[in-house]
């Protein structure tokens, strides 16, 4: 067996000696004997070596694909090298949340400088430090707005995900979700404007939504506006490089998953749900957050602040419990984007949204049809989408699945028996793209 | 003449006719420490004697005040959005609302019985 | 130091993605952004950047580290080696089924010894957190109760000497807090519990050790009680590191708890996340847990189940799944005879430092601390004017981090030490030299320690500053 401590036997019996206590048994007299456990029912420890192999195995019983077409949440990018190295530096991996400022200068200023990239690219005043997932991120987006108006606009085209865990999450709030119609998978918005009035705390949308489709956000912040609802905007970041930010488009809250800025796919998790919003919201945003400040002798120094929004102080009454987030996949984040920087992601976002259109544009050629969607000699007349889109094929989806699993490629994610919601990245290869349109035309 | 009086729970109003204005007690913003955000209640807002009626934050904690009256939020100090450290400097200076009441906490106290109470 | 924004340079470049081989769409104007700022850097300016603020940083693996509550032990490299695995990180969270089996089996593997080593009958890992945990294990409650037509039970008891997260997240269930007093001990006011449960109560939250570091030695008597009121009984598993393979939450009579993955079951802190939190409940909640679970079939595949009345999902897919390789690889390599081992350890060290210390630096008395243990320096601070903050600086002068500040709220000027047990007896000894030298200067020199820490890149920040007048974005 091996174990990670680090004091010797003889060691030991002085320490027990020095406490005054003849076996360490004698430390746990508090606890009742009739508590005390005989054995865990688990095997005894292995050598190192041996655990490894055993992960090893259970990682191989994983089917890992050569080339991802599926999205619907969980994105499959680009990490530059310099990303997964300086990410790992142990100082940075094996410390705890910065409550000594003095100590933990480097990562609050990388969570200050996180902060500043995630309100640049959403257009608005304040980020907070991070929490578990877009998901929850959206959850607590819409608490943010909880307030004497109790009703919540969800359209019916934003990830399923999301909306399991905001129904969760609304529950327990006496909040309710209006559910808002959705046509040609975009929100309805004269449905909209019929279903805004003084009871709607707020919108939750998604841009680019579950289809992969372009809202118009715009007009959508008009209507809620009007009525004096709030407006909180879910987004894919990545997609923020070309996109209009929801600070553009006139939004009060944006939240979203960062998970496609260098974080591994991994299962699921861990992702990074961001949150953003207006100044005028700020004591409102849950969770943490690094603001700079002073030291003693006037120099520049980063803190944890705002604090009395939190858990720790206000207990019951806080904006929410979090207290652990992602700060580490913040951290990953934040040096993914500054690898790329401004042109690197647009660069990376402009090759999603081509290889998309590619792909749309010639499955269409193929027999299949776009269901939001039409283009027209490489224009979009109707649908635009980023990189995802829904395919409809006369044949069945699994089959084309199957086919492409066969090469070793992940197609996208069966929607209903002949939909396809169909996913584009930097990282396919452009002769994948060709097998996937080929499987397609066999359907 | 304007009468000052004093809560347990350590406001003071500051009662001219049926206006008073409501601050904290010098031994309070001690207690508290650098205060650092006030919410200030909206215009016009109700309020009752002896319930909360808004938040003060120091760095560490935050503190509600009850209010020493019953009545309706008539003005605020908004120079205190900018600059809550005011309550500390100048605690009895710095009003922070002034409220037009219809009737007073029976808790209130004179500034010696306050005085006492602190010790 | 500059900001990355500071150091960027319009045109510099550093990472690169490969040529576009298909025609460029454009995204009509109507939808598309203005300016974008984000940092230009290149590589070698992102790299020491970065390794600047490293340095700027510190982990376990710098030094000493006993911020209590936070068990702060040694992160294995292995495990981080193991859920960096291609077969771990390339897996998409909607593959089929059938393609995932390594990833489900990990998860059932897990979720079994947890099941073991608290003595609960079933375990959700979807939690993110421990608060997120927390939040889980009261929706559980709430189903639960709501179940029985119990539909009044709408309070939560939480001892005075509890985390923030735990009335906070009863908030967030729709619950409203019920504080229960301390007694004499520190431990549960029996009486003050009597005579708050009833039939409005849904359940205690209580942590054991306690915050104290203590064992809740009338656990028994407690969970009788609340449960004879028809509540149940909810385990913080905050300091689960004091009793593995020594006593288990599930025969305390704990219906149900949450575990702090990132705390006893060494996977890194990250510098406040990723974390896990599993709950674990007794088979009459099974039916409310979070969608979906996953089961071991007879031919030992596994599936995902769903249940019509689960409370639906917390989190978006399974959680933070690459945090439970990382635990997994760790159970396996200590094993049931070395996590308790590991147990003892984290208890004798407790006391070895408390015992260096007790004198000088007041805590309980009479009694041997759990894994934790937590001193008051208020009469230190009546005498010199040093409070634990003081002191706690000048631990950072010293090569350590501090112990967790002011904290229990019912002790004063408290901190909270907890060495964990992969520490060294050398560590230790150091530890309670430097803390019986800075109790020395406290009394002759106090201004030495209000001036500290002298070594660290900056000096005390302005926290008022900071609040007042929000700076949170460059």
């Amino acid at each position: 067996m091996s174990n990670y401590l680090s004091v010797t036997d003889e060691e030991k019996k002085q320490m027990l000696e020095s406490i005054g206590v003849k076996t360490a048994d004698e430390l746990f007299a508090d606890i009742n004997k009739d508590l005390w456990l005989r054995k865990l029912n688990m095997p005894d420890g292995k050598s190192q070596q041996e655990v490894m192999e055993i992960m090893s195995d259970l990682a191989a019983k994983n089917k890992v694909y050569r080339s991802i077409m599926r999205g619907a949440g969980a994105y499959w990018h680009y990490t530059p090298s310099a990303v997964k190295n300086l990410a790992g530096r142990s100082e940075f991996v094996t410390g705890y949340t910065p409550y000594q400022a003095e100590l933990s200068q480097g990562v609050l200023q990388s969570i200050f400088e996180y902060q500043s990239m995630i309100c640049q690219l959403t257009g608005m005043d304040v980020s907070n430090a991070s929490v578990f997932s877009g998901a929850t991120a959206a959850a607590e987006g819409i608490l943010m707005c909880e307030g004497q108006r109790k009703k919540v606009l969800v359209p019916d085209n934003i990830n399923p995900e999301t909306t399991a865990v905001i129904k969760t999450y609304l529950s327990r709030k006496g909040m309710e979700i209006i559910p808002l119609p959705v046509v040609d998978g975009l929100v309805n918005y004269d449905a909209l404007r019929g279903m805004v009035n003084q009871e709607i705390a707020c919108i939750y949308f998604e841009q680019p939504n579950y289809f992969g489709l372009i809202e118009d956000a715009e007009e959508i912040v008009r209507i809620v506006h009007d009525c004096g609802g709030k407006v909180v905007t879910g987004c894919n970041p990545l997609s923020l490089a070309l996109l209009k930010s929801p600070g553009e488009c006139g939004a009060d809250i944006a939240v979203g998953d960062a998970g496609c800025f260098g974080l591994p796919l991994s299962f699921g998790g861990p992702y990074i749900g961001f949150m953003a919003c207006t100044a005028k919201e700020m004591r409102r945003l849950p969770g943490r957050i690094v603001g700079e400040t002073l030291d003693k002798n006037g120099k520049r120094a980063y803190v944890l602040t705002l604090q009395a929004r939190e858990q720790h102080i206000r207990r019951e009454k806080a904006s929410s419990n979090i207290c652990t987030n992602q700060a580490h996949c913040a951290l990953t984040a934040g040096i993914y984007l500054a690898a790329m920087g401004p042109n690197g992601l647009k660069e990376v976002s402009t090759s999603c949204t081509s290889m998309a259109h590619y792909a749309a544009e010639e499955m269409v050629k193929v027999g299949a049809t776009l269901k939001y969607s039409e283009i027209q000699n490489g224009d979009v007349i109707k649908g635009e989408f980023f990189h995802e889109f829904v395919t409809v094929h006369k044949g069945k989806a699994a089959k084309i699945i199957e086919r492409l699993a066969k090469d070793d490629i992940l197609a996208g994610l069966e929607l209903d028996k002949n939909e396809i919601l169909w996913c584009f990245t930097e990282m396919v290869k452009k002769e994948d793209v060709d097998a996937a349109i080929e499987a397609v035309r066999r359907g | 003449m304007a009468k000052l009086m004093f809560t347990k729970t350590h406001e003071w109003i500051l009662v001219d006719g049926q206006k008073g204005k409501i601050g904290l007690s010098d031994y309070a913003q001690k207690q508290l420490g650098d205060l650092v955000f006030i919410e200030l209640p909206a215009l016009g807002a109700k309020v009752a004697a002896g319930r909360a009626f808004m938040n003060v934050e120091s760095v560490k904690a935050v503190s509600e005040l009850n209010c020493p009256a019953t009545g309706f939020v008539l003005a605020v100090n908004n120079d205190l959005e900018a600059a809550p450290e005011k309550v500390n400097q100048d605690p009895m200076g710095a009003w922070i609302v002034e409220i037009e009441f219809e009737s007073l906490c029976d808790c209130l106290m004179s500034e010696d019985d306050y005085k006492k109470l602190i010790g | 130091m500059e900001t990355i924004f500071e150091k960027s340079k319009k045109g510099k470049r550093c990472s690169s993605i490969k040529p576009l081989r298909v025609p460029t769409h454009t995204i009509k104007n109507k939808y598309t952004r203005g300016d974008l700022n984000l940092p230009e850097v290149a590589e070698i300016d992102l790299v020491r950047h970065y390794t600047a603020l490293s340095n700027r940083a510190f982990g376990v693996d710098t030094g000493f580290y006993p911020l209590g509550s936070c068990t702060m032990k040694y992160n294995p490299k292995l495990n981080d080696e193991a859920a960096n695995l291609p077969g771990f990180t390339q897996i998409h969270p909607s593959q089929e089924v059938e393609t995932v089996q390594g990833c489900m089996e990990a998860m059932y593997m897990l979720s079994e010894q947890l099941m073991e080593i608290t003595g609960m009958d079933g375990i959700s890992l979807q939690p993110s957190s421990g608060a997120h945990g927390e939040y889980l294990g009261l929706l559980l409650i709430d189903a639960y109760h709501k179940s029985r037509k119990q539909t009044g039970r709408t309070k939560i008891l939480i001892p005075d000497s509890a985390h923030g997260t735990n009335p906070a997240s009863a908030a967030m269930a729709g619950f409203e807090v019920v504080v229960v007093p301390s007694n004499a001990d520190k431990g549960v006011d029996i009486d003050a519990l009597k005579a708050l449960v009833g039939n409005d109560t849904a359940a205690l939250m209580l942590t054991n050790p306690t915050t104290l570091g203590l064992f809740e030695k009338n656990i028994k008597e407690i969970g009788k009680i609340v449960h004879d009121a028809g509540g149940l009984l909810y385990y913080d598993g905050a300091n689960l590191n004091a009793i593995m393979g020594i006593a288990r939450p599930g025969d305390m009579g704990f219906d149900v708890i949450h575990l702090n993955i990132h705390k006893t079951f060494s996977t890194p802190h990250g510098g406040g996340g990723p974390g896990s939190g599993p709950v674990g409940v007794k088979t009459a909640l099974f039916p409310f847990l979070p969608n979906p679970s996953i089961i071991k079939t007879k031919r030992s595949e596994f599936e995902f189940k769903f249940l019509e009345s689960s409370i639906g999902k917390i989190g978006a897919y399974y959680g933070n799944f690459g945090v439970y390789i990382k635990a997994l690889a760790y159970i396996l390599t200590l094993g049931g005879d070395g996590l308790k081992e590991s147990s003892v350890m984290a208890v004798t060290n407790a006391n070895y430092l408390k015992k260096g210390i007790a004198d000088l630096y007041p805590t309980e008395k009479g009694r041997h601390c759990m894994h934790e243990f937590v001193v008051s320096l208020e009469d230190l601070k009546a005498k010199t004017g040093v409070s634990a903050m003081d002191i706690a600086k000048a631990m950072i002068d010293r090569g350590m981090h501090p112990p967790t500040m002011y904290f229990p709220l019912i002790v004063h000027e408290a901190l909270m030490i907890e060495p964990t047990e992969t520490e060294s007896k050398d560590t230790l000894d150091n530890a309670i030299k430097v803390l019986r030298e800075l109790y020395e200067l406290a009394l002759s020199n106090p201004q030495a320690l209000k001036n500290a820490p002298a070594t660290t890149v900056i000096s005390r920040p302005d926290e008022a500053l900071a609040a007042r007048q929000p700076k949170v974005r460059g």
